[in-house]
């Protein structure tokens, strides 16, 4: 919590007056004495220091179960702010505030029938207002942030938001706009391949009356331009990238129950050291399962390669397979290095904390506490390095 | 001639002076509600909003099939569809808080207020 003092002026006396440099929330006092030249300066410090992390995925908004491991990692778990618009899509614990970008849509949806345009399109979201926004609760200021509420497809009145240490801001285009990209301390892009997201609508959606295989079906192709056109150029500016593909382990599958996931991770990222099996920058292809360790069907493999992504160097851990049993899973902990876990075993601790999530028994689970885990390790760096920033400053 | 019929008493008088007593406009509140019939009082139905949600998607998806029965490929049919998908996945979290929902009433309590003595809870 922001633990800054003495921000009204009232209070002090009219021979006071005060500065603030912008960058780093330092206030200085001067005092004017009138017998002699000598300044007093008292040096005020906030101890709140806000890092913004991006999520882009598609049709899910704090309530996604990404964003419940992420948050549950940092502690505490996050819930709609009380007493507010129960319709409220932020999600607010001890460290966290998750903030849907949908709130920045600046055609509710009888604006976007009118005009003819998705919830993908540029048009539709007011970016100006995001970049105001997020950089305002980066720099420790409240803001009054619009509510898109989902259910009446209207923009309600605005609730105020306080700035968090750690800030997440999911949705549909948290890197589609310069200014905000730039805010970004890290950002992640959740990739699905076409056949896994319909299968996944189609478990979603066919518990719904009136929706069948074809309406999906066109739903998503509707889609599909716009998507592709706006949302999907967004990868090539994340820093990890979770890549959700079709199992290679079962001929033919088309359920989408076992996953082939891959989490491609940027090298040369501030903060950010990538996952490795074995050793860093080599190439391994790893099948846990044999002497030590039974698994059954269809079993797990691991593979670790360097690579090159959009132009970028990249390190990419590719899990294919499923878990079955708990032993499998701290043994493979135990395989991977540069997890940026506090203890061993805390990736696995994790997974069980929410066996019940989808994807705890994939790769999907898996890299998604390993990236929480990294933006954690992220968030503990960047506020050490500003702490002995500030000493210096103050030294010198 | 008056007949008081709570009473089952019929009085007959020659004479009815009739009092004017004020007409009381608002339900009149009886002690023994059960007494005198009219149990049947208006109950207020919420109407859950996961039915409502549902009714929504059901009827953009007619909607989205009749816009694109013209021109698959029009902005209009394209709106439409994206329109069922928000309010599919409106009704899938809808479900899933259902789902995930309290339904007890201290535990919803506790979850807000652990500090109160009813919530406390002794672990060692």
């Amino acid at each position: 919590m922001a633990v800054s003092t003495i921000y009204s002026t009232q209070a002090l006396n009219s021979t006071h007056f005060l500065t603030s440099s912008s960058s780093s929330k330092q206030v200085f006092l001067y005092r004017r004495q009138p017998q002699t030249n000598r300044r007093f300066n008292t040096l005020i410090t906030c101890s709140q220091e806000t890092i913004v992390i991006g999520l882009a995925a598609d049709s899910g908004c704090g309530k996604s179960t990404f964003m419940r491991r992420l948050t549950s990692v940092f502690g505490g778990a996050a819930k709609p702010p009380k007493g507010g618009n129960p319709d409220s899509n932020t999600l607010i614990s001890d460290t966290t505030t998750v903030i849907c970008l949908d709130d920045y849509h600046s055609l509710d949806r009888y604006g976007r029938k009118e005009q003819k345009v998705t919830a993908l399109d540029p048009r539709a979201n007011d970016f100006d207002l995001m970049y105001e926004q997020v950089k305002a609760l980066k720099n420790g200021i409240a803001v009054e942030k619009p509510i898109y509420n989902h259910v009446t497809g209207l923009l309600d009145a605005p609730e105020l938001i306080q700035p968090p240490k750690i800030l997440v801001i999911e949705g549909l285009h948290p890197m589609f706009d310069e200014r905000v990209r730039d805010l970004l301390d890290f950002s992640i892009y959740l990739d699905i391949s076409n056949e896994v997201k319909f299968a996944w609508k189609i478990q979603r959606d066919m518990a719904e009356r009136g929706h069948s295989l074809e309406s999906i079906k066109a739903s998503i192709e509707a889609r599909k331009p716009d998507f592709d056109a706006f949302i999907d150029p967004q990868k090539q500016y994340a820093d990890a990238v979770i890549e959700v593909l079709p199992t290679q382990l079962i001929p033919d599958d088309n359920e989408g129950k076992v996953l082939r996931v891959r989490l491609i991770m940027k090298e040369g990222v501030k903060y950010f050291s990538p996952v490795y099996l074995f050793d860093e920058g080599s190439t391994i292809s790893w099948i846990p399962c044999g002497r030590k360790l039974t698994c059954s069907y269809p079993g797990i493999k691991f593979n670790y390669e360097p690579d090159s992504y959009f132009d970028h160097e990249v390190s990419v851990l590719e899990m294919d397979g499923q878990f079955d049993r708990l032993d499998e899973l701290i043994y493979v902990e135990s395989h991977l290095s540069n997890l940026s876990t506090k203890f061993y075993g805390e990736v696995t601790q994790q997974m069980l904390k929410h066996a019940d999530f989808p994807g705890s028994n994939n790769g999907t689970g898996l890299f998604q506490t390993i990236v929480g885990l990294k933006i954690r390790d992220l968030y503990e760096q960047l506020i050490a390095n500003k702490a002995t920033a500030r000493a210096e400053a103050a030294k010198a | 001639m008056t007949t008081i019929a709570a009473a089952g008493l019929s009085v007959a008088t020659p004479r009815v002076v009739v009092l004017p007593t004020a007409r009381v406009s608002a339900p009149v509140r009886l002690n023994y509600p059960w007494r005198f019939g009219s149990m049947n009082r208006m109950v207020v139905v919420n109407a859950t909003s996961e039915g409502g949600i549902s009714d929504k998607v059901e009827k953009s998806i007619q909607e989205a099939k009749e816009t694109c029965a013209d021109d698959p490929v029009s902005g209009e049919c394209v709106a439409a569809w994206d329109e069922v998908e928000e309010l599919s996945a409106a009704a899938s979290h809808a479900r899933d808080k259902k789902k995930a929902g309290v339904s007890d009433p201290l535990e919803e309590y506790c979850n807000d207020n652990p500090e109160t003595d009813e919530c406390r809870t002794y672990d060692n």
